[in-house]
């Protein structure tokens, strides 16, 4: 049996970096023979012997079902590219910067010959560090770029700031909260990490992430600093949202068992019952939490410290996107400790990404009927789904990969000694997390 | 009798054996993937185009081979000159070369790079047209010099066929469907807008259907006696192989597909073609039909298949397929030499082999 050759897509808006990338893993030493299929109006030609040009012939296989939209040129160019003895180790495939990333990627999970010959590899998302928040505010196709990709490149990263950076990264993991995200600048990262990925892998995605399974909060910042008495002042470079919370709390010590315990004051202050602080408010050491009530259209808050000592504040948004600097009558602080959360808002995107995560074994039968359900009533509206379930009476792990109403089961081996759970995860748009949540669970045996 | 089993499938058939009847009298292994093999008009030479690596053609005679220039990049297509001893081979570097076998000389006409689809020559020989891209490249063969560019197209074009009997008639297929074109003219005559991408194209002996098969399970038709287009779906995969069954009698041609293990044969003739028609349905082979052809004015249908076999069919009578060879890899080509005696095939893995009639049936 020969082995599936691997198939990596390489996407992102104009200008984000593709062509960059590819001229680097075309030239680069990693004895690798690497077949490029580029687009034909491509943002900078590449000339180059294993370079062929391609036009997007994209087409309807069935009525004009979504999931049946597929790229008829690749079919044919990669077939003639399988009939060479000399066989390339890898095939990539550049999308146009305006294109949606769904054909190319439906075209691996509907064409026979294409799924018996070759296998996924990864889908590469570059985003440009600079620009990408304009277009993720006026383009779809930016967006799901984003939202199919299985690794993402923020590239650029010399033409934003360090504070700019948090921010875009924030707002791309809402879109894609499992994708692998790098930052770079010149599309300069490891060759291998770009053609090495393997196959989706859930429990890497996590490992990668280690905060997507994690628990969410109603705040993406929190910090400790050691304020003097007198006057403080939150003073924002840009206007913010006079609805964002933020909260402070006078606490006991500057360590992280500090900050957890104010975290989960944090969480009921940032209830609608919470104490409310205009501006001038004055703070006492009594580990009270204050809600700062900012006014429209005002770029600072100040607060008057009755007693010095560590202060715990948690913000909405990290402060970088805001320019939020904390200043004394003197100088500007700086947080002694800081922690960011995973935030259970996504900056409004209506793309996001859905985890779920249940220990115990699903039932095969009713599993089956929700995924049917659920892929014929919301199928266009999700992007990319992925899980790894343990099957009551199976004692293998049944993972899936699956594009809109397409999926792609497969057997990922004995569980061995690891804890029977399924981890799933969908990427889509106006995903309801909850209902999602709360019907999976009813497949649980 | 030979028993077949699909080691994948574990499906067992019993199959008569035609070796007595057509033996094999030559095999020779090309440098990879057997792409094509044409047979010369007058049947004295074949060709042989593998995906990369030199081009060949055995003499029949002789069973001398010669050797013809790769192309780089990977070799395209082949096609022979209707009356002479021009072979025309065209590659992913954009050269198409004229051999002439007797002269032994050879020219070439760079054309633009591109994804380069087939070459193929007219019904009088007087026009080579090659595909680049979006555009066909209409060519005199005696000046090399581009008479037209046809570019209309939507995208690459994927195949052309000229008119069998017109010589200023081209058909074409690229996304959206198949488009038929006098040359001369800016605009097409006819075209089917399918919708989706075709892939092959061929005409019909007799002129009067297009056909085109595409990258879904189905396949186009245009009738230019009507002008009107037909559709036949239903097909389990897309369909790779079409050959024609010719002759001169009012209950021709019959149209030969090949999709999934299942070989299906339409009349083509008549008022309404294969409107309203049951097809012959041929089962025998284990796995994708991907190689079909019947012999000028013969009625035996070959066959190759992903499982390796060539088989021999009789498709107006019941009787089951005969096997002509088994072969390791997917045989990718058959060919019936232009007398019907002799049958060429290519495989994968760049095996050819010829096998003769041994009597006459």
């Amino acid at each position: 049996m020969t082995s599936k050759l691997p198939v990596t897509v390489l996407t992102g808006f104009l200008g984000s970096g593709k062509t960059t990338l590819l001229n680097r893993i075309l030239t680069e030493n990693h004895g690798l023979r690497i077949a490029v299929i580029e687009n034909e109006f491509g943002e900078v030609g590449i000339d180059h012997e294993l370079v062929i040009n391609a036009d997007e012939e994209i087409f309807e296989m069935n009525n004009g079902c979504i999931c049946c939209t597929v790229r008829g040129d690749l079919i044919r160019i990669i077939g003639s590219l399988m009939k060479r003895r000399d066989q390339f180790d890898h095939i990539l495939i550049e999308t146009t910067g305006l294109a949606d990333p769904g054909p190319v990627i439906q075209t691996f999970f509907v064409d026979d010959e294409m799924k018996d010959k070759l296998a996924l590899n990864a889908i590469i998302a570059l985003v440009d560090a600079r620009h990408i928040g304009l277009h993720l505010d006026s383009s779809e196709e930016a967006v799901k770029q984003i939202a199919f990709a299985d690794s993402i490149l923020l590239n650029k990263t010399d033409l934003a700031t360090p504070a700019e950076l948090d921010a875009l990264e924030a707002r791309v993991k809402a879109i894609n909260g499992v994708a692998k995200l790098q930052r770079c600048q010149n599309a300069n990262v490891p060759i291998a990490s770009v053609l090495d990925i393997g196959g989706f892998n859930l429990d890497r995605s996590i490992g990668i992430d280690p905060r997507f399974l994690d628990p969410e909060y109603p705040f993406e910042w929190g910090g400790i600093f050691d304020a003097p008495a007198g006057t403080l002042t939150l003073e924002a470079s840009k206007k913010p949202d006079p609805s964002m919370t933020t909260v402070i709390i006078p606490v006991s010590g500057t360590d992280d068992e500090s900050l957890a315990l104010a975290r989960e004051v944090a969480m009921r202050a940032f209830s609608p019952d919470a104490i409310g602080a205009p501006s001038g408010h004055t703070i006492s050491a009594d580990g009270i939490p204050y809600d700062l009530i900012l006014r429209a259209g005002s770029m600072n808050w100040t607060c008057e410290i009755v007693e010095p000592g560590p202060l715990a504040i948690f913000t909405q948004h990290y402060p970088e996107e805001l320019g939020l600097l904390f200043l004394t009558e003197s100088s500007e602080l700086q947080p002694l400790i800081a922690a960011s959360y995973k935030p259970d808002h996504s900056h409004d995107e209506t793309v996001t990404s859905v985890g779920i995560e249940a220990d115990g074994e699903c039932d095969a039968r009713k599993l089956d009927a929700w995924l049917s359900k659920l892929l014929r009533e919301r199928g266009t509206d999700i992007y990319r789904m992925k899980g790894v379930f343990a099957i009551k009476g199976n004692p293998n792990r049944f993972i899936f990969q699956g594009v809109h109403m397409l999926l792609d089961p497969t057997d990922g081996g004995p569980w061995g000694y690891k804890p029977r759970r399924s981890s799933l995860v969908f990427i889509g748009r106006d995903l309801d997390r909850d209902e999602l949540n709360q019907s999976f669970r009813k497949c649980l045996a | 009798m030979s028993r077949l089993t699909d080691p994948e499938e574990t499906e067992e058939i019993e199959i008569r054996s035609a070796a007595d009847l057509l033996p094999l009298m030559w095999s020779a292994d090309l440098p990879d993937y057997a792409l094509d093999l044409r047979w010369s008009p007058d049947g004295s030479h074949l060709a042989a185009l593998p995906s990369t690596g030199m081009p060949g053609i055995h003499d029949r005679k002789t069973n001398a081979v010669k050797n013809l220039p790769a192309h780089s990049g990977g070799n395209g297509s082949i096609a022979w000159h209707p009356q002479g001893s021009i072979l025309a081979t065209f590659g992913q570097d954009g050269i198409l070369r004229l051999h002439d076998i007797s002269s032994r000389t050879s020219r070439e006409l760079q054309l633009p790079r591109g994804w380069t689809g087939r070459c193929a020559w007219n019904a009088d020989g007087s026009l080579i047209a090659a595909a680049v891209g979006k555009a066909v490249h209409v060519i005199d063969p005696h000046t090399l010099e581009t008479l037209q560019i046809i570019d209309d197209h939507r995208s690459t074009v994927t195949d052309l066929v000229w008119h069998p009997v017109l010589s200023n008639q081209l058909g074409t297929a690229s996304d959206g469907g198949a488009r038929m074109w006098r040359i001369g003219e800016k605009k097409p005559f006819a075209r089917i807008d399918d919708g989706v991408a075709a892939v092959l194209t061929t005409w019909s002996p007799d002129g009067r259907w297009l056909v085109t098969s595409d990258q879904s399970p189905s396949v186009h038709l245009y009738d230019l006696k009507k002008r009107a287009p037909l559709f036949i779906q239903g097909f389990e995969t897309k369909i790779k192989a079409i050959a024609w069954q010719t002759g001169g009698t009012s209950d021709l041609p019959w149209l030969a597909l090949g999709g999934r293990t299942v070989i299906t044969v339409w009349p083509c003739f008549g008022k309404n073609g294969p409107r309203g028609a049951k097809p012959i349905q041929l089962y025998g082979h284990l796995k994708e039909v991907s190689a079909l052809d019947f012999p000028i004015d013969g009625p035996y249908l070959a066959s190759g298949a992903r499982d390796g076999l060539v088989f021999l069919w009789l498709p107006h009578h019941s009787n089951g397929p005969a096997l002509i060879a088994r072969e390791e890899s997917e045989i990718t080509t058959v060919r019936w030499s232009p007398d019907g005696l002799t049958l060429a095939y290519g495989t994968a893995s760049g095996r050819i082999a010829i096998h003769t009639l041994s009597h006459k049936v």
